[in-house]
């Protein structure tokens, strides 16, 4: 026995010595240092004629060039009537064509380069974005400057994408998680243009002079921060780039305030009725905006809540220990200007939605009251720490998050002190934000379902659905219109 | 001792393999345990991450009737622990779980073999069952393998199944890979369905939400339809009725005949030294027995011989869809079918929620249907070869506002087609085709989950190269390549129209 034993231990150094040694548990793992600093953003920054803003990186491992203009400018600063505006605009800006090519001719240039040029409006910013083979980027880069700068916005295919997209208005309430957020928002901001949904008549009535407004004020050089990554070298890249935006000129526009606080709402129940065979559930009320101290706090408590996945409290419960649904969790959504939304989220079978709620509800009580435990702390701490240098795999990737902290006004060693911010939170801090920022008897509970099933109930939660708060009935808007449906 | 270090030094001779697309290399460093498992390697020294993938040959199409689902399900099942992972006391845990086991099976055979069976009795086990279920969970650790890897740093953890393939991600700091090899080997080999009954709830609630998802019935009685004999004939997710009935029985079978190195690849994207990466999964890959081999899939596609037509109603948006087979991955004719595609559809997808423009509506079904005679929202086309029979498929949505039927739009799609029999594509078209299936190629390297996936799953079925044969192949396509498969595929007799009416209900 003994000499086995001896044996055993010989193995085991000798193994270990060469990086032999089999480990049956994670416990036993040992692994070597590794020490990872993120790119500091200052060493990328630059400026291009005009005052133009941009974050800039050589990256010769692939024939490649990329880049995104993005813009302070998106669907909150588009007045009620013309809703819509926003996604009108992502549409048109490049099929519109510039003013000596047709927005046709543009697009099969960029296919037949095998490139890709795309355009979307956000909520407050809107994005530009090319990304040609090396052998291609002066030809590229002159169609994304010549899309950026003269835009034409011709009738024809204006026409065609509005009653495209007043069609597609036909789907607004098929998918029961769109019903869902979107009333849910509408429920916790009121009626603003965060909440604000295009018809039939504000798509209608935007017209070729609105689209060249809102261009003219928000696309100027001192608006917009470019992300460039790819195989090309910086002097070479300004050059071409200060040439394509000579003459280009504006500055930042006065943009119209936002709002910072919101009608307030009643909680309770709201329920939005769907001949499907499960309930899609949201509940909860405003958070915080990401620019609070109380930021690192809130994400590691609510990774431990319903934000981290398996390891979560939510899933254990609802999803591993009660098999109650597939998708379920809790989120803190963030907005640029403003407080984002907090939610518990679940969607089951008719007959354990209460139950599944009252699960939630629970935790949101219990990480209130009670301290989180050292290995949950642990976990959701490792989990930031150890997948920090995940964001910064690809160059452009960085580049683009370089240039939102900019946009966004974020500090720009946010990610130099992300991990220090993330390490002093402690278990007292998780409670305290918790307290904070979670209120479970203000709650929005918002369901999309099938009201008779989902209010009886089952053995486990017999309904009906007001035991959890009043009872609010939700029609559906008829997208059309904006008005009340007359059927659901 | 000693052979164990002969054994490392032959590992660490890995066999790089180069090979060029252009001027562009995909240069994937390959090695073959002894058991039959693979491992590939794409170094991309830089930030310290490596992606960590393991793909397994099966799928649902290695299921039958009676355990439709069962792939995925034993994927999910996958995460339940192991003889170490996931427990705190195996023996006395392993004994409880075989009691409900036990009476599990007496409740199936009460509930499903016996015409509704003895409620009484039932519920009589079930009660018992729940307090096994209970006594069971003070020796659980929940989500154990979820937990380490998240502790550590894992990011992109995930799983999953497709008709052919299934697999198992992780990306990890590049000082942690030991981790994935350690609890990858771990549960190839000694993987413990626990919670196994209320995991199915799980994935019926899966399930249902395909449900809610308007339309979804009828396009899986569509595929259902066109796929008559081959096992492509029911979806990933499974029949209900078999979801219900799958036994923990069938999932041990199911993982004993498929979970075999040598039906498996693991691959690694990232920052990370190739020897060290070989060592250790000699190490821990390494100690698994091979199985036996595998024969592939029996039952292909017949020829249909006469035109199906379907007709449905529901809560989706009124909309055409023209399906066609066609030959699988690896048949000649695939690249140029894939350039039809491209060609006729491209940029006629529907548009997305955030109404992104460009992307391009490049493609000929665009630009007549929805651009020109203002017929169409939207018109698309794509090929799918897949790896046992493919499929050729044309989706439209109408006009309505216009009056516009699905039937109208099904006549101008068989009208371009016609077009394309006889002229075939422009010679612009064909090096569209060419020039974006090389610029597709060299962006695709750029990735590295991306990278992964793409490089992993080829592995499994005509190996890596073919990424770069099927490129070489497509060069080569000819505009008579393109009247021929035109003129041999798009046939009536070989082809499911499916029209489907928007209307209330399900």
């Amino acid at each position: 026995m003994k000499r086995t034993i001896i044996a055993i231990l010989a193995l085991t150094l000798l193994c270990s010595g060469l990086g032999l040694a089999q480990a049956k548990h994670p416990s036993e793992l040992k692994y070597p240092g590794l020490k990872y600093d993120p790119p500091d953003p200052k060493a990328f920054r630059t400026v291009y004629a005009g005052g133009i803003r941009a974050y800039v990186q050589e990256d010769h491992g692939l024939p490649l060039f990329n880049i995104t203009a993005v813009f302070n400018c998106g669907d909150l600063y588009v007045p009620k009537d013309k809703a819509g505006l926003g996604r009108v605009l992502g549409d048109q800006l490049i099929k519109g064509g510039t003013a000596s090519r047709e927005g046709t001719a543009i697009e099969e240039r960029i296919d037949f380069l095998g490139g890709s040029l795309n355009f979307m409006v956000q909520e407050r910013t809107a994005m530009l974005s090319l990304s040609v083979l090396t052998k291609d980027l002066d030809e590229g880069l002159a169609l994304f400057f010549d899309v950026l700068r003269n835009p034409a916005f011709r009738e024809e295919p204006l026409k065609l994408a509005k009653a495209r997209f007043i069609e597609q208005l036909r789907q607004a309430n098929d998918q029961p998680n769109a019903v869902l957020s979107r009333e849910y928002e509408k429920v916790l901001y009121g009626d603003n243009a965060l909440t604000w949904q295009p018809t039939k008549a504000t798509y209608e009535s935007i017209g070729v002079a609105d689209l060249k407004a809102f261009h003219a004020k928000h696309f100027t050089p001192r608006n917009v921060i470019l992300a460039v990554a790819g195989d090309f070298t910086k002097a070479a890249l300004k050059a071409k780039i200060d040439k394509l935006a000579s003459g280009w000129k504006g500055g930042a526009p006065a943009l119209p305030a936002l709002p910072k606080s919101f009608p307030s709402h009643e909680p309770g129940v709201y329920f939005i009725q769907k001949a499907i065979n499960q309930g899609y559930i949201s509940l909860g009320h405003l958070g915080l905006e990401d620019t609070n101290p109380d930021y690192f706090a809130v994400q590691v408590m609510n990774f431990i809540l319903g934000g981290g996945s398996f390891t979560s409290r939510i899933t254990t419960k609802v999803r591993s220990d009660e098999g109650l649904s597939y998708n379920q969790g809790s989120r803190f959504a963030y907005r640029w200007g403003f407080p984002g939304t907090f939610s518990g989220y679940v969607q089951t079978k008719s007959s354990t939605v209460g139950y599944a709620i009252s699960l939630i509800l629970a935790e949101f009580d219990r990480i209130r009251k009670e301290p989180v435990s050292d290995a949950e702390m642990e976990t959701a701490i490792n989990y930031y720490l150890e997948s920090f240098a995940d964001g910064f795999q690809s160059s452009l990737q960085t580049m683009m998050s370089f240039a939102n902290l900019e946009m966004t006004g974020k500090p720009m060693d946010y990610y130099k002190t992300f991990r220090s911010k993330i390490q002093a939170v402690t278990k007292a801090r998780v409670q305290e934000v918790a307290q904070k920022y979670i209120h479970p008897d203000q709650a929005v509970i918002m369901i999309v379902g099938d009201f008779e099933p989902c209010n009886k109930g089952g053995d486990k939660w017999p309904g009906p659905l007001d035991k959890l708060g009043k009872l609010h009935r939700i029609d559906l808007i008829d997208p059309m219109t904006g008005q009340v449906a007359k059927t659901p | 001792m000693k052979k164990r270090i002969l054994a490392l030094t032959l590992a660490a001779a890995v066999l790089a393999v180069f090979a060029l697309a252009g001027d562009v290399t995909l240069d994937v460093k390959e090695h073959v345990l002894g058991n039959g498992m693979k491992i590939l390697m794409i170094p991309k020294p830089g930030v310290p991450r490596v992606v960590c993938h393991i793909y397994f040959r099966v799928g649902s199409i290695n299921e039958r009737p009676g355990i439709t689902g069962s792939a995925h399900v034993h994927e999910h099942l996958m995460f339940k622990g192991t003889e170490v992972m996931g427990v705190t006391d195996y023996a006395a845990e392993s004994k409880i779980d075989a009691e409900i086991d036990a009476l599990m099976d007496k409740i199936y055979r009460e509930r499903f073999w016996k015409d509704g069976g003895d409620a009484a009795q039932i519920a009589a086990w079930q009660k018992k069952v729940d307090e096994l279920v209970a006594a069971q969970k003070a020796y659980i650790i929940k989500d154990d393998l979820w937990t380490r890897y998240m502790s550590n740093g894992g990011t992109g953890l995930n799983a999953s199944t497709s008709q052919e393939t299934t697999g198992y991600y992780v990306t990890l700091p590049s000082n942690k890979v030991e981790l994935q090899m350690l609890m990858e080997s771990d549960r190839l080999m000694n993987a413990r369905f626990r919670e196994f009954y209320s995991e199915k709830d799980v994935i019926m609630e899966e399930r249902r939400l395909s449900e809610n998802q308007p339309g979804y019935f009828f396009g899986e009685q569509v595929d259902a339809a066109f796929y008559t004999a081959s096992p492509y004939h029911w979806d990933v997710i499974g029949w209900m009725d078999d979801l219900k009935k799958m036994t923990k029985k069938d999932l041990i079978d199911f993982h004993d005949t498929y979970y075999v190195p040598n039906n498996a690849v693991a691959i690694y994207v990232g920052d990370f030294d190739p020897q060290a990466i070989v060592a250790m999964a000699e190490k821990y890959f390494g100690r698994i027995p091979k199985g036996p081999d595998l024969e592939p899939i029996r039952t292909g596609e017949p020829a249909q011989y006469s035109e199906k037509r379907f007709y449905g109603e529901g809560p989706a948006p009124t909309s055409l869809r023209m399906m066609f087979h066609i030959p699988p991955d690896g048949h000649p004719d695939a690249a140029a079918l894939g350039i039809l595609a491209g060609t006729l559809g491209s940029g006629g997808g529907g548009m997305g929620p955030r109404g992104g423009g460009g992307g391009g509506g490049t493609g000929r079904l665009y630009k007549t249907l929805v651009r020109d005679k203002q017929m169409a929202v939207s018109a698309s086309a794509s090929s799918r070869p897949q790896w046992y029979v493919g499929a050729f498929q044309f989706n439209a949505t109408p006009r309505l506002d216009k009056g516009v039927k699905p039937e109208d739009l099904e006549k101008e799609i068989w009208a371009e087609i016609d077009k394309v029999k006889k002229d075939g594509l422009t010679e612009e078209e064909l090096q569209k085709a060419k020039n974006k299936g090389e610029a597709a190629f060299v962006r695709s390297l750029a990735s590295t989950a991306g990278l992964a996936s793409r490089v992993g799953r080829a592995e499994l079925k005509r190996g890596w190269r073919s990424i770069l044969t099927d490129l070489d192949g497509l060069k080569k396509v000819t505009n008579d390549d393109i009247k021929r498969v035109a003129a041999k595929y798009f046939v009536k007799d070989n082809s499911l129209t499916a029209i489907y009416t928007r209307k209330s209900g399900r």
